[in-house]
Formats: structure tokens, sequence, C-alpha cells
């Protein structure tokens, strides 16, 4: 059967296609999520904000000052790149990240000592709270770091450091025991 | 070396997450103005010792260019700012 090289997953090499046991902490990575960088244009970063901030079914990370990623698990690419595009109209440009980016999802009781190993910032709950997401450097790779529950963290890395940042991660992880799955839910 | 900076929108980072892009003092002469003007621009700079204005770009973080002033002897680091911000401040 040929596929288009889009439709690969970039860490087919790395994990089986059937979930495994999963350890206490655990790294799931989603195949299909949807995400779109959404840039304010000049002067328009408030009103874009605002925007962003009654749109529903996504969720929102800080990139810069006027630069966001949105993200979505239920949502198609076409159509978060259509609801973007129709809620923003003329303030900001949408672009389709989904082929471009890869989303890894950790979570567990050691999350942030696996994470300290690579990550220059303070990950203290009280600090980086269930919310906050920024560019962060992680090893040699900038990722878009946010912590979206507890004691879960959710990267987000350009297609092509993916399998670099996998390893990294695996490697970080590797005192704990740490997991790795494909998504169940896709 | 001055190993923690500041970044106005990304909050405290170590410097690995930085490119130094240069003296930030520098102001861009008129189009018309002498060889030895743009000369000057171009290609002399100091290397001082103390209070030195750099620009700083946060390539692993917002990819802001910002204005570090800080002291190349003792390390410390005094203000950092957003370049645009500062721009929009000299009336550039
Ligand atoms: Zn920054």
């Amino acid at each position: 059967m040929t596929m288009p090289y889009i439709s690969r997953h970039p860490l087919e090499n790395r994990l089986p296609l059937e979930p495994g046991i999963r350890a206490v902490d655990h790294m799931d990575v989603p195949r299909g999520t949807a995400i779109a960088t959404v840039m304010a244009m000049d002067g328009e970063d408030a009103a874009v904000a605002a925007g962003l901030a009654v749109a529903g079914d996504m969720s929102l990370r800080f990139v810069a000052p006027g630069e966001w990623l949105a993200v979505s698990q239920s949502d198609t690419p076409e159509g978060l790149c259509r609801n973007l595009s129709l809620l923003l109209a003329e303030t900001a440009s949408v672009f389709d990240q989904s082929d471009g980016r890869v989303v890894l999802r950790l979570s567990g009781p050691n999350v942030r000592r696996i994470l300290a190993k690579g990550i220059g910032i303070d990950l203290h709950p009280a600090v980086f709270e269930i919310g906050t997401s920024s560019n962060v450097l992680c090893g040699h790779i900038s990722i878009n770091l946010a912590r979206t529950g507890e004691n879960e963290f959710e990267l987000i890395v350009m297609r092509s450091f993916a399998e670099s940042l996998f390893d990294d991660l695996r490697l970080m992880g590797r005192e704990f025991d740490l997991s790795a799955d494909f998504s169940a839910q896709g | 070396m001055a190993s923690l900076i500041h970044c106005p929108h990304c909050g405290v980072r170590p410097k690995e997450e930085f490119s130094i892009r240069g003296d930030a003092s520098l102001v861009r002469p008129d189009p018309e103005a002498s060889d030895e003007a743009w000369h000057d621009y171009v290609h002399i700079r100091s290397n001082p010792r103390g209070r030195y204005r750099e620009h700083w770009q946060h390539v692993a973080g917002c990819r802001r260019w910002l204005v570090v002033e800080r002291d190349t002897f003792t390390h410390e680091v005094f203000s950092v700012t957003d370049g645009a911000a500062t721009a929009r401040e000299a009336g550039r």
C-alpha cells in the first residue's frame, strides 16, 4: 500500500502501534492533533487575545507577544483553521501546523523531575501553574511547554526534531521507568 | 558570564536560550552619509570593559530581539527590554 509521507507519524519507528504496559510516569503521543499558529496583525494583539479567549473547542499556547499556538484534539486541521479565520477575520494570520508539529503528553508523579533534566525554568506547581505555557529550550531543542493538569505537561515540537526529543525524554525518564505509547483515542 | 536573563515576555531564562546579536547603541547613518561614517557603522566596534548595551535574541523562547544592558566585567545585568519598545522610545 502506498501512503503519503506526511500521513506517517514521525515516531512510528520508535513506538509500537498497539498500546503496551503503562508505568506511573507515562508519555502519551496523540496522533491526530490539530495545531495552528495564530499571529496578530500589527497593533491587533489585544483584539486577537480577546477573540481567542471566547473561542471554544481549542486550547491556546503562548508563544510570543501576539503569537499563539491553537491546539484541538476534537477538531480537524481544516476545521480549526476555518473557525479561527472566521473568528479573527482581518486581525490575525492563521496557519495550519498539524503536520509540522508533534505533541507529546507527559504525566505522572515524577514528571517535573524528568523535565528538569532538560529545561531551565522553574516548574514548581505554584510557579508554573495549570494553563501556563511558554516556548522553552529542552536540551538543545526549542519546544512549547504547557502545564495541562496537576502532574501533566504537553510538549509541542517541530516534526523534524520529534525523534530526537523523544529519545532525550526517554533517557531523562529512564530512572523513573517512563513508558511511552501512541494515544489510544487517536 | 551573565547566565540568567529576565526576558520581559518569558521570565527568567538561562543564557543558552539566547543568541547575542551585537551592539545595540549603534544608530544607522543617513543614506547620504560619508563612506567613513558607513564604514564605522558597519565594521568598527568597541570592546568596552563595563556597562554595555547589546541585542540579545531569545531564539529558543519568544524569538523577540531584546536590548540587554549589562556589565562586561562584573556580569551584572541592569535591564532587559523589548527591542521594539526601545526603538519606539528612541523615536525610530
Ligand atoms: Zn522571551
